[in-house]
């Protein structure tokens, strides 16, 4: 077979662009992608297909997870996610889970590269800054905008981190006219509300059309391209290039390094379960950090006798999920006139809003200042199955018959759901990270992750502080039936670290360009770098720093970076 | 943008006129007179009856027949690439059921009386493993009421229509259902 420049492993966010990029660059790519090659063709709003079978992620009974969670008597206990149906995959086809986002987009602010500095430390959680600046990244930040298609409007706020360019490339897609209610509360309440950038097309860019507005975004691929997924913004141009290969259903489970300590092949099982190799100037993984962390461990070799790059024993550590929570609550068609219900039933547009009044929080109650985080806001997902079959249980006890009926019939037209997200820090602990399973095996005999999934009190505190505030949002608005959870469970969609990017060899897995620090031909690029996470959805951030490593991978690939 | 336009005139609330039209369409008339063969089995004669205990017809409201409510669960459970335990258990519990019948009546369930039907699903949900087949039972109801047509239950969009519920588009093509992009997973 041939041997080719960059082999990547992963095709989503911190695949694409590296792709893209050397692809542009002249150099040959090839990605291995463990899922199917979907396109827009494939994509329908089938909630069967998107959310109830296993369509986009494998069966758990063929591949899982064990994640290892706290007994009653605070013992770590790992469980099989075939036994559990706790799904850890998220998207598992060429474009990754960046198909199925909802694209809410945010970059990280300055702060968030040093929050040790800013901060100080917290007891309990490993928390550092980051070997680069925000000034390193913005151009990136900026890039994807134009390179992914970023919608929104510029509004200047106390919190807002510096940009490059004046505004977004792409107008903000179209609003709900529960948005002007809201800009109006939070007018009120002296609150800045933020038109919230997103990654998907209000208006066409080449093949790709405007968004359609059909209402199901997050959870569901996207048939006109409008979708910033890495497929559709970024794989298609490193195709056309001609210097880029995808190869779908094929499954790393070993990348095999020399006596030298250098990676010289990964080795796959194609759609056939055929073991072949394929081999590379240079590696870059980007399986989404679960993935990446194990692939790693599983690689040992002569000189990486506890898994590939890592003599540090870092590899899997500082695992990073997203702390915070989310609330809803409804707005009675009852309590409007006729004309407010139908524009309050109005399904399509986005609610596009969010708040950073609370993305660093100063108040004595909470010990002086500390990082908060963001909220976004949105409409409940229309998903019908999900809403009905809720409706099926009163506690413990059955409902069905007319009592059912009754219930069905109320969740559907009786309200609007209003919901927010909040997004905070998950603290680095050590009780959070990736190791291998002593005797779970997935369909092709490899062990299967194991996470520990701890989780810092600090993370709770934080949320609550906002999830208090939100809900005032809420009540000022006229919204009824308020409820909220913040909890320290994972949000298994939002996950990054494991294998963090550092100056020191000793503490951290990646050097600032993500290269790994014991194997020169060896990248990582999806969020896996992360040390500490921030208060944002993680993919802008992944996006940007794909760009940035792919940059120094070009430079070093054409001699002028060692 | 045809598509938009049916969503339109889904939008609307649910008329008993257009249910009572439903339910005398030809090709439900054309069923009724040349079942599927499936459908003279006991076992899903049985199931067709739990389901409209469980979901039943009402003036404006479209019960478990009127849905497809059996076709779709024979659809799914059937289905090469569903899980196959839960066909197992679906046909398990009709033998508790049968059993638990025959011991408090000595008839068959479908030969109960209504009050007497809903008894006894009222005594099968007190152990475990009938609360999970209830409960099992209740979710296909649901996928028939609410997903779409092309999987042979929510007959015309008429669980979505009773719950002014619009669905998105593009709607999932005969030859792009989730089984078949299932298969995609496997083949090269």
């Amino acid at each position: 077979m041939k041997d080719y420049d960059v082999c990547i492993i992963g095709s989503g966010a911190g695949g694409g662009p590296v792709a893209l990029t050397l692809a542009k660059a002249g150099y040959s790519v090839v990605v291995l992608e463990k899922g199917p090659w979907f396109d827009e063709k494939d994509f329908y709003k089938d909630e069967l297909a998107c959310c109830r079978r296993s369509v986009y992620t494998p069966k758990l009974s063929e591949e899982q997870h064990v994640i290892e969670d706290t007994d009653s008597e605070g013992n770590w206990v790992g469980e099989a996610t075939s036994d559990s149906g706790w799904d850890f995959w998220n998207g598992n086809c060429v474009g990754g889970s960046s198909n199925l986002m909802s694209g809410f987009f945010y970059r990280l602010k300055p702060v968030d590269f040093r929050l040790l500095s800013e901060f100080g430390p917290i007891e309990g959680a490993n928390v550092v800054d980051w070997p680069i600046s925000y000034e390193e990244l913005e151009p990136y930040y900026t890039m994807v905008e134009k390179e992914v298609g970023i919608s929104g409007r510029f509004t200047d706020h106390p919190y807002a981190e510096p940009r490059s360019s004046k505004d977004f490339p792409y107008p903000p897609t179209q609003e709900h006219p529960i948005s002007r209610q809201f800009d109006k509360t939070c007018d009120d309440m002296g609150l800045h509300s933020l038109p919230t950038p997103r990654a998907i097309l209000s208006r066409a860019k080449g093949d790709r059309r405007s968004c359609e507005y059909s209402g199901f975004c997050g959870s569901y691929g996207c048939s006109s391209g409008a979708k910033g997924s890495s497929r559709a913004a970024l794989l298609g141009q490193a195709v056309a290039t001609q210097h880029c290969e995808i190869k779908p259903l094929c499954k790393v489970y070993k990348l095999s390094s020399d006596a030298k300590g250098k990676v010289v092949s990964a080795d796959y099982y194609d759609a056939k379960g055929e073991q072949q190799s394929i081999k590379a100037k240079l590696f870059v993984v980007a399986c989404q950090a679960i993935e990446t962390s194990r692939l790693l461990l599983s690689s040992t070799g002569p000189k990486h006798l506890h898994g590939l790059a890592n003599n540090s024993g870092q590899v899997g550590k500082n695992l990073l999920f997203s702390a915070g929570g989310s609330g809803n609550g409804d707005f009675k068609y009852a309590d409007m006139d006729e004309q407010a219900a139908d524009a309050m039933k109005t399904r399509g547009p986005f609610v596009n809003r969010g708040l950073q009044d609370w993305y660093f929080i100063d108040d004595k109650a909470m010990g002086g200042r500390v990082k908060g985080g963001t909220v976004d806001f949105l409409l409940r997902h229309p998903n019908a199955l999900s809403k009905a079959v809720s409706t099926k249980w009163d506690g413990d006890d059955l409902v069905w018959g007319r009592g059912l009926q009754k219930k069905l019939k109320s969740v559907f037209t009786d309200s609007q759901t209003l919901r927010y997200e909040i997004f905070c820090d998950w603290l680095p602990t050590d009780d959070c990270f990736v190791s291998l399973d002593n005797t779970v095996k997935d369909k092709w005999g490899s062990p299967v992750a194991k996470v520990r999934i701890g989780y810092h009190e600090h993370d709770l505190k934080i949320g609550n502080y906002i999830n208090e505030r939100c809900s005032n949002v809420f009540k000022k608005m006229g919204a009824t039936n308020i409820r909220s959870n913040v909890s320290g469970a994972p949000p298994q969609n939002l996950v990054a670290g494991g294998c963090r990017f550092g100056h020191d060899a000793k503490t951290s897995v990646l050097n600032a360009d993500c290269r790994a620090h014991d194997v020169e031909n060896l990248y990582v690029t999806d969020g896996s770098f992360m040390p500490t996470g921030g208060s944002v959805p993680y993919t802008w951030t992944i996006y940007a720093n794909a760009f940035r490593v792919a940059d120094r991978i070009k430079d070093v690939l054409s001699g002028t970076r060692g | 943008m045809t598509r938009m336009g049916l969503l339109g005139s889904l939008a609307v609330t649910y008329p008993a006129a257009a249910l009572a039209e439903l339910r005398l369409t030809k090709a439900e008339q054309a069923l009724a007179d040349h079942p599927a063969e499936w459908m003279q089995e006991s076992v899903w004669k049985t199931l067709a009856q739990v389901q409209e205990v469980l979901f039943p017809a009402g003036e404006d409201i479209p019960g478990a027949a009127d849905i497809g409510a059996s076709i779709y669960l024979h659809n799914a459970i059937e289905n090469p690439n569903a899980d196959g335990d839960d066909k197992d258990f679906i046909f398990r519990g009709v033998g508790w059921l049968d059993g638990l019948t025959q011991q408090r009546h000595k008839k068959s369930f479908l030969q109960l009386m209504p009050q007497q039907q809903e008894e006894i699903i009222q005594a099968i949900v007190k152990s475990r493993a009938g609360r999970n087949w209830v409960s099992m039972l209740l979710t296909y109801i649901l996928e028939a009421l609410l997903t779409d047509p092309v999987y042979g239950g929510n007959k015309n969009g008429v669980g979505w229509q009773w719950l002014e519920h619009q669905p998105g588009y593009p709607a999932p093509a005969a030859d792009k259902t989730w089984d078949q992009l299932l298969q995609r997973r496997y083949k090269a």
